[in-house]
């Protein structure tokens, strides 16, 4: 139960993000599928080189951050639409990713751990060895890891929830107090008539930005989090991201039935918690009915589809 | 005739406290890893444990999602699991950063020191053991040295964004030199980006080298056409590989794998603490070599007489012969 609170709240920052690029601004964007690598990555790389993690995930919300400003800089300068400049960017950071961690794959270590070596060094010997002559000559030694302390025990004793949860709850509350201000209140003007806000005197592109880089932020944010709760960061980790938090939004605003954008920010909240619900449910019942591991992209893909279906069947308006 | 009062004994105890559960979680379904499983099976088997009757195994997969390999650890941390095997790198991170009051048995992870499993292979004062699938990767260097004398550039096709393939490929760039041959990287992170890859970094390379990797193995009928077409010959650290397009393998199949990750879990069953047992790499009795004898005539390669002989699998006018 805990660890499926756990989940869903780390989960639901990178649902704040696409909700605030998606619904907020109305800039649909790709983006956290690699913005939430590229944070977990930051983070766990600096990890290793010895900062605290508050340093750590402060950098890599950073950089996710940046990569938000890359699409918007492509979007609002060559006039690209923000889907097409945010699939770009996604590629790119797939990359970039390895580069941050020279690996695919970089573990947050709980221990020192010793060399790495070849399987000549660790086994000594392969049948081959008398026809191909000589010994075997791998010489391939590489310097192991160095434990790095996190915040998180995974204990499931309640410790780990309580770090999450406030740092999901001051999220929010920052969230709610900016779209608050009078320049949250003209990017929600934004979001809903990109013209109008022409006539308040201030340059539309800012918001974009401003949206664009709120949403990767809370990405890498949910994906630094996440690396140093699951002991690890790899590459492929941001598969999906963002059909899991829209799956995320649109069941909280179905929980809500409602639109407002003064509370909305709460609607990704509750949305991914009850997406992990339903998700660990699928994965301990789903099988016994024959369902395949294969089959539950196909079943969240129809599960997102069939829920807008009913809303526009109860409201008849557009909601995506 | 001890050992068999003996595993009388454990028989009827485990009936009498009852079946004991076993969480197997892998990070996707692809056939090398599904042969891990059931190897896992196998060596249950063997040692006398029915499965669904002794053992009951709770399977799960991933479906490729790192958010899935955490879900799944935590739901085996919180339920009554007895024994945890988690195979592939993510799956087996999550599982040990999730699990530490029960024992945990990793399988086919490359390197699981660099994956922050454990601290050293052999024994560890931890929960954690397993199987590493490490494939001999300089004595597959020294085997096309002896098949090309004169080859001189190994092209390594690998996805960059697979841990297991980019530390078998740092190896081979340590080990090359040595033989005074060079590694040139043949890189796609998907199977269309390798055969551009292989088409355009292929005609400047002697023979082509394929490790233990995903994206290589999920297409490896193309890439073995590719090959054939630019004359370049493929030696793959994986049997089932080289089965698709190689002209010689040298490696284990993952069955092999999984039987040894299951002899951990057997002895785990049997009462031993995971700090008493050893993590190794797969034993050098389960490596295979195999020559595929048509695609070496195809591409005019002479096998040297004495690995013919020791080769136990050969493919000859189509037809596939094991010793």
């Amino acid at each position: 139960m805990i660890p499926i609170i756990e989940q869903g709240l780390l989960l639901s920052l990178a649902a704040m993000g696409v909700y605030i690029s998606f619904r907020l601004v109305d800039l649909p964007d790709l983006t956290p599928d690699g913005s939430y690598v590229l944070g977990g990555a930051v983070a766990v790389v600096l990890l290793h080189s010895g900062h605290g993690w508050v340093f750590s995930t402060f950098i890599a919300v950073l950089a996710a951050g940046a990569a938000g400003a890359v699409v918007a800089f492509i979007t609002t300068r060559f006039r690209i639409n923000s889907l097409l400049a945010s699939i770009m960017v996604m590629t790119g950071l797939y990359s970039l990713s390895i580069r941050v961690m020279n690996a695919p794959n970089l573990p947050v270590p709980k221990f020192d751990t010793g060399k790495i070596m070849s399987y000549e060094q660790i086994v000594g010997k392969t049948p081959l060895d008398d026809i191909l002559g000589g010994s075997p000559s791998a010489s391939f030694e590489a310097s192991g890891l160095r434990a790095v302390k996190i915040p998180f025990t995974n204990l499931g004793d309640g410790h780990d929830l309580v770090i999450i949860c406030a740092i999901v709850f001051l999220s929010i509350v920052v969230v709610s107090l900016f779209l608050r201000t009078e320049f949250g209140t003209m990017l929600r003007g934004y979001g809903r008539n990109r013209f109008a806000v022409k006539v308040l005197g201030v340059n539309p592109d800012l918001f974009a930005y401003v949206g664009l880089i709120m949403c990767n932020i809370f990405a890498g944010f949910s994906g630094a989090l996440f690396s140093m709760y699951s002991g690890f960061a790899d590459v492929n980790m941001g598969i999906g991201t963002v059909v899991v938090c829209l799956a995320a939004v649109i069941l909280g605003e179905i929980v809500f039935g409602s639109h407002e954008p003064m509370y909305g920010v709460i609607f990704p909240i509750v949305g991914a918690l009850l997406y992990q619900f339903l998700l660990t449910f699928a994965m301990k019942y789903g099988y016994r009915i024959g369902f395949k591991p294969s089959d539950m992209k196909l079943l969240t893909a129809l599960f997102v589809v069939a829920v807008i279906a009913v809303r526009r069947f109860k409201k008849s308006e557009v909601t995506i | 005739m001890k050992r068999l009062i003996a595993a009388v004994v454990l028989v009827l105890s485990v009936i009498s406290f009852g079946a004991v559960r076993v969480g197997i979680t892998q990070i996707v379904d692809h056939p090398a890893l599904n042969a891990v499983f059931d190897g896992i099976v196998k060596a249950l088997e063997d040692s006398g444990f029915k499965v669904g009757q002794d053992v009951i195994i709770d399977r799960q997969n991933a479906q490729g999602s790192m958010q899935n390999a955490v879900t799944i650890a935590k739901k085996f941390a919180t339920e009554k699991v007895d024994f945890v095997v988690a195979i592939a790198t993510p799956s087996a991170q999550a599982c040990v950063q999730a699990i530490s009051d029960r024992p945990v048995i990793f399988s086919a992870v490359t390197d699981p020191v660099g994956a922050g499993l454990i601290k050293q292979l052999g024994k560890n004062d931890s929960n954690v053991v397993g199987v590493s699938d490490m494939v001999p990767v300089a004595t597959q260097l020294r085997l096309i040295k002896k098949i090309f004398p004169n080859a001189k550039k190994v092209g390594v096709i690998y996805n960059p964004g697979e841990a297991n393939s980019v530390t078998l490929t740092n190896i081979a760039k340590s080990a090359a030199p040595s033989l005074e041959m060079t590694v040139v990287d043949i890189p796609g992170t998907s199977p269309s980006e390798m055969i551009t890859a292989l088409n355009s970094i292929g005609p400047n390379v002697d023979v082509l080298y394929i490790g233990t990797d995903n994206t290589a193995a999920s297409s490896i009928e193309a890439i073995g056409s590719a090959a054939l077409r630019l004359k370049k010959p493929i030696v793959a650290a994986d049997i089932d590989i080289a089965r698709g397009g190689g002209v010689v393998g040298f490696g284990f199949n993952y069955f092999q794998v999984g039987v040894e990750t299951g002899q951990l879990l057997v002895a785990l069953l049997k009462g031993a603490k995971a700090s008493d047992l050893e993590s190794h790499v797969v034993g050098p009795d389960s490596l295979v070599l195999y020559i595929n004898l048509d695609i070496a005539k195809q591409l005019n390669v002479e096998i040297p007489s004495d690995l013919l002989e020791r080769a136990n699998i050969v493919v000859k006018d189509g037809k596939e012969v094991s010793k």
